[in-house]
């Protein structure tokens, strides 16, 4: 039985009514969450918009990104830690797979895993530079953010990485969007999923698989629940940290490929802030920040709820300064459902 | 706080080394140094500005630039103006981040005798020696008198705001506004897409799901013009719909008209090589006018081969 | 060795005060749980009432109750005669009853004045008399034997000193009624000896004193009355003359239990092979320029011997333990043998591979990870045996935690159940489960009764039996010295770092082992 599925066990089983057990389960609680916004879409429409698929689809695909990041970020912060690393370190790599794919002319089959590779390094340093030092995760994750930031800039020279390639001579020639590109950004199943969604829910899959049934994640829960009596009980935490963090930079990077082939581009200053929504999407869902509960069926839920939220105040052309104050009474009430009275 | 001047002088000193270093050509003779001070080399149009500035000042060896970036931090800004000062540079050209904390270090440079050219954004006041920059109102009246002529008067537009808490977006809206007052051009949908493509993109998808005939996009910058394309092929209506965006670099926006991305875009201009001319007179003891508004191109499919028209008054 | 004498006083002196306290038809359930039936409690002023029963038997809800915790279904509550009831544990504190809980309420980032304040501070007119605070604070500690520095912060302090100072804090609050949850379960002897003397004089003041306790030979030296509970009835309460130790337990358990716990039918252990062997085993402190935790211990501990490790408060009996498990690793010097082949202790995990299970003496912050239910629990220290190629196979796992929770008597509704919700006693066997699943050959073992119910410790005990007859060897430690004497083949006693005295079987006896551990002149077997 899958950890986040552990619910308290009510004490009288026979007096309480269903609804009040189902409250403690969280799965339970985020779905209601995301039901209680789709009825908000339901009646603000938009001019019926919102009945529309498309919209749908398109709510996943714009999600898709910070959903791919709090894939990464969950498993993080079951650990009782926090990444704030991952919006760097998409931008990092998606210079990285704009120049090695547009300027450079390289085959996906190896810019890819290349890219893969970057940022997973970065995860896997901040991660071994954690366990080795034992320095708070913040503080550490926070230097990796600049850093990383710093090497996208420094990578692409400041510009964005773009179909138009400077020459020696200080003119531009264009070249076209590599295949790649497009193939990511495209749709499936006849328009009605994007490439993107896809990928991300290949992430979902991927963690829970990760979380839920493998050695590994059942170390990851023993550490984030415990960490003193995790490695009393000869659990290797040192590297089980230094995995942790190396599979968010890890997704940081399939973000950043996504990101790129989404505009066509690759922008250092892309990702800005990014990680800060995706530890709101990790904690609307209901995963605990204090580690060592939760799990990925939340932050899927998670990435829907604030997806949807965003959609909802689009398609109704909501001005923005009403979205954010929206937004924050949203997320409250939101996690106000979520509440655990134990 | 001695260690913290420290530590920004020796950074910024550092960086600019960097700079230097990377610069292609040291003049032979270097008669005069101008320090330029950049808010924020984060955002391309500005690179493009100090590209602007090296390109104008290298055809003429008796000027070296020293470029700072101030990473869009107003005290660090500060500190590149008192740098520049003590190190007696014989001219600056400085464009602030915001108007209020750099209006006295302007002024005090001008009182110790070092004229200052003052770019893009504005600074309080009238202590400064020229101030060179684009009307971003006009550009959004001339956008508007585009699009009316385009459309023959009437159609429904989408308008992609930028930063609405910004001068620039709120003039390119006011602007265009203006342009398209007394047609029967109506404004279907407009959101605040923050400069973003990301999210111009999302908030074109919106649109595209609520209306069903939408006849032309403005956006505030490029590539938000760009994001609302592409969300418009993914939909496959772009080919019913037309893209107006704003900023003309010469490898986003001019090449997206080039490659029929977009319909037209209109020039916001940096400036860099115009301040290297006012700023060539200055030196050489010439009078120069206290505010220079640099016009405008516009970029069409028809034009952009031949670069472009000129437009405004 | 001279004890602090606790008197009962004068039965007529009792009988003629009004009952302090006086709980009547007390009855509390939660859902379809009944924790309380019909529950009848008084105390008198100047009285050690203690409260008795095997965990789960409803003595901390009763005591909850009181503390203003939870609001009973029936029943009326007296004090001082009058009829009052407690919505709130403040309330329950200005009505002059505090209790001091077995889990400390202390906050460790902040000073031993503030905290024994907390929540009453003295202002005026909002500002802080923190002179005013420290000086009650420092007489409170005085009257406990306690020299410390108020204003340092109470988790520097070990846990046995922690503990003092929330009984300090009990006192500062000038309560009437206090009520002590296990107090002396991290204390060693000479602070339980301060604990008993400050109690006299808490009865010479006409408080009254609710005591809660597992050990024994507690009750019988400072107990005036006793009162049993079981599985949320009262059964019995009388004076302490009235009830002897086998009607007591009896009373508790609703059934005899065995007297002795070792098992005479383990063969003698010398001729044995050596499991554990150590010389000139030495462990610094984390900071410099203290003494060594541990100075050059030379031990032998052999197949199936059980050797106790006796030690007050800084003695390094613990230490030792942790650093033969790999914990204190770069600041070990020494050499030790496992099985007869060297043996280098640098990590937890290395440890467990050459077959040494550590079980320490605090299962909630080292010994389990509360939010993982028990099954996972039972399974972390063999984590790989139940994930063949990394998968994890949960059917395995549960069929080992099943029939680990069946050996070892495991009361739970089900194993998916988090191990939060579970008894102190049960709870400290999902520990022992854990290791008996890593098959361990040399055990080292923390204070494995502590916290435990009666009923619980006999099957811990038949535990380390069946332990030493396969053969293991276990190093054991723990303040019961009964317990210490009952179940060691040989003590090793410790005092400040180093080993001062070896007793058999045959010749240990409690008073011996106290005066070695005090620093007495070592008092060694031949």
């Amino acid at each position: 039985m899958s950890d986040e599925l552990k619910s308290i066990p009510s004490l009288s089983p026979a007096h309480a009514a269903w609804w009040r057990e189902a409250l403690r389960n969280p799965v339970f609680t985020a779905a209601a969450a995301f039901g209680l916004v789709l009825v908000l879409g339901l009646i603000f429409s938009g001019d019926g918009a919102f009945y529309k698929w498309g919209t749908h689809r398109d709510a996943l695909r714009q999600a898709s990104v910070y959903g791919i990041l709090a894939c990464g970020m969950t498993v993080v912060i079951i650990s009782a830690g926090i990444d704030l690393s991952v919006g760097s370190v998409l931008a990092l790599v998606a210079v990285s797979f704009s120049i090695l794919s547009i300027h450079w002319g390289w085959s996906p089959w190896v810019a890819i895993p290349a890219c893969l590779a970057v940022g997973t390094a970065c995860g896997a340093v901040t991660g071994g530079i954690i366990a080795r030092f034992a320095i708070q995760p913040f503080i550490v994750t926070l230097s990796m953010m600049v850093f990383a930031r710093g090497m996208a800039k420094y990578v692409s020279g400041g510009m964005k990485v773009s179909t138009a390639v400077q020459g020696a001579d200080g003119t531009y020639s264009y070249v076209d969007v590599p295949e790649i590109f497009r193939l990511i950004d495209s749709r499936l199943l006849g328009e009605n999923l994007s490439v993107v969604s896809l990928i991300f829910l290949a992430c979902v899959v991927i963690s829970w698989i990760g979380l839920s049934r493998l050695r590994w994640g059942r170390y990851i829960y023993a550490i984030g629940g415990n960490e003193a009596a995790a490695r009393l009980s000869g659990v290797p935490v040192g590297a089980m940290k230094v995995a942790a963090y190396g599979l968010a930079g890890l997704f940081a990077a399939v973000a950043g490929i996504c990101q790129a082939a989404q505009e066509q581009q690759g922008d250092p200053e892309a990702g800005i802030a990014y990680e800060l929504s995706a530890i709101a999407i990790v904690v609307i869902g209901g995963t605990n920040l204090m580690g060592g509960r939760g799990g990925i069926g939340l932050t899927l839920l998670g990435t829907l709820i604030i997806g949807y939220i965003e959609k909802i105040l689009s398609i109704n052309a909501v001005p923005e300064a009403n979205r954010l104050m929206l937004t924050g009474v949203i997320i409250v009430a939101a996690v106000l459902i979520q509440r655990r009275r134990v | 706080m001695k260690a913290r001047t420290r530590t920004i002088i020796s950074m910024s000193g550092l960086f600019a080394l960097c700079l230097t270093v990377g610069c292609e050509r040291t003049p032979h003779e270097k008669v005069f140094t101008i320090g330029m001070s950049q808010c924020n080399l984060g955002e391309p149009w500005r690179v493009q500005m100090n590209a602007d500035v090296k390109n104008a000042a290298d055809k003429h060896p008796n000027i070296k630039v020293i470029f700072k970036d101030a990473q869009n931090d107003t005290l660090k800004q500060r500190a590149h103006i008192e740098e520049f000062v003590s190190a007696g540079v014989g001219l600056i050209i400085i464009s602030p981040k915001e108007a209020a904390p750099l209006t006295e270090p302007v002024a005090k440079a001008v009182d110790a005798g070092i004229p200052v050219i003052v770019l893009d954004r504005r600074v309080l006041g009238d202590k400064y020696t020229c101030f060179i920059g684009a009307d971003n109102k006009l550009i959004g009246r001339e956008a508007g008198k585009w699009i009316v002529k385009k459309l023959g008067g009437q159609g429904k537009v989408v308008e992609l705001k930028g930063l609405m808490t910004s001068t620039p977006g709120q003039d390119r809206h006011t602007g265009f506004r203006a342009g398209i007052e007394g047609s029967q051009i109506e404004v279907i949908f407009e959101a605040d897409m923050k400069w973003l493509e990301p999210d111009a993109r999302k908030e074109m998808e919106s649109a595209l799901a609520r209306f069903d005939e939408i006849d032309l996009v403005y956006a505030h910058n490029d590539p938000g013009a760009h994001g609302a394309y592409l969300a418009a092929k993914a939909a496959g209506r772009e080919t019913d719909i037309m893209f107006v965006g704003i900023d003309a670099l010469p490898h986003e926006g001019v090449m997206y008209v080039k490659q029929g991305i977009l319909d037209a875009t209109l020039q916001y201009p940096t400036g860099g090589a115009e301040a290297i001319d006012i700023a060539l007179k200055i030196l050489n003891g010439e009078e120069v006018p206290k505010e220079i508004t640099l016009g405008s191109r516009i970029f069409t499919t028809e034009n952009v081969e031949a670069g472009g028209e000129l437009i405004g008054s | 060795m001279a004890t602090a004498s606790v008197q009962a006083r004068p039965e007529q002196q009792q009988a003629e005060n009004h009952p302090l306290l006086r709980m009547t038809g007390i009855s509390k359930s939660f859902g379809a749980i009944r924790a309380l039936k019909q529950v009848d409690f008084d105390l008198r002023a100047g009285e050690v009432h203690v409260l008795a029963g095997e965990n789960g038997a409803g003595k901390s809800t009763l005591i909850k109750i009181l503390g203003g915790v939870h609001q009973p279904d029936e029943g009326r509550i007296h004090l001082r005669g009058r009829l009052l009831r407690f919505h709130s544990p403040r309330e329950a504190v200005a009505q002059g009853v505090a209790i001091i809980h077995q889990e400390l309420s202390l906050v460790p980032a902040m000073s031993i004045a503030d905290n024994i304040f907390l929540g009453h501070e003295h202002t005026t007119g909002g500002w802080l008399r923190h002179q005013d605070q420290r000086q009650q604070a420092g007489r409170a500690l005085k009257r406990l034997g306690l020299t410390a520095d108020v204003r340092q912060t109470v988790g520097t302090f070990p846990i046995a000193t922690q503990q003092l100072i929330e009984i300090a804090k009990a006192l500062a609050l000038e309560a009437e009624i206090i009520v002590m949850d296990e107090p002396t379960s991290a204390l060693r002897e000479p602070e339980v000896e301060r604990l008993f003397a400050c109690i006299h004089d808490l009865k010479v003041r006409d408080c009254g004193i609710i005591y809660i306790t597992h050990k024994l030979e507690e009750v019988y030296h400072i107990a005036d009355r006793i009162t049993v509970l079981r599985d949320g009835d009262h059964i019995i309460t009388a004076r302490v003359a009235e009830l002897p130790a086998a009607a007591l337990i009896r009373s508790m358990v609703g059934r005899d239990l065995p007297e002795s716990a070792r098992d005479a039918t383990v063969p003698a252990p010398s001729g044995r092979q050596v499991r554990l062997a150590a010389q000139g085993f030495s462990v610094q402190a984390s900071r410099r320029g203290l003494r060594p935790l541990v100075e050059g211990v030379s031990l032998e501990v052999r197949a199936g011997e059980i050797v106790g490790l006796a030690g007050l408060a800084g003695s390094g009996n613990s230490d030792l333990l942790s650093a033969l498990f790999g914990v204190h690793r770069g600041r070990v010097a020494g050499r030790a043998w496992i099985d007869g082949r060297p043996y280098r202790p640098t990590s937890p995990r290395a440890a467990i591979r050459r077959g040494i299970a550590l079980v320490t003496n605090d299962r909630q912050r080292t010994g389990l990870v509360l939010g993982m239910n028990i099954a996972a629990n039972m399974t972390l220290a063999s984590v790989a045996r139940v994930s063949p190629a990394g998968w994890l196979d949960f059917a395995h796992e549960m069929q080992l935690a099943e029939r680990v929770a069946g050996d070892l008597d495991l009361r739970a509704a089900s194993l998916t159940q988090p191990v939060a919700t579970l008894s102190g006693g049960n709870q400290q066997k999902v520990v022992l489960g854990k290791w008996l699943n890593a098959q361990p050959r040399v055990l080292l073992l923390d204070e494995p009764t502590r916290g435990v119910d009666v009923g619980a410790k006999q099957e811990i005990y038949q535990l380390m039996n069946r332990w030493s007859r396969a053969g293991h060897a276990i190093l054991l430690i723990t303040s019961e010295l009964p317990e210490l004497l009952m179940m060691s083949d040989r003590i090793i006693v410790m005092h400040r770092g180093k080993v001062v005295a070896e007793f058999d079987r045959a010749q240990a006896t409690q008073e011996r082992i106290l005066h070695a551990a005090m620093g007495g002149a070592a008092a060694s077997s031949e």
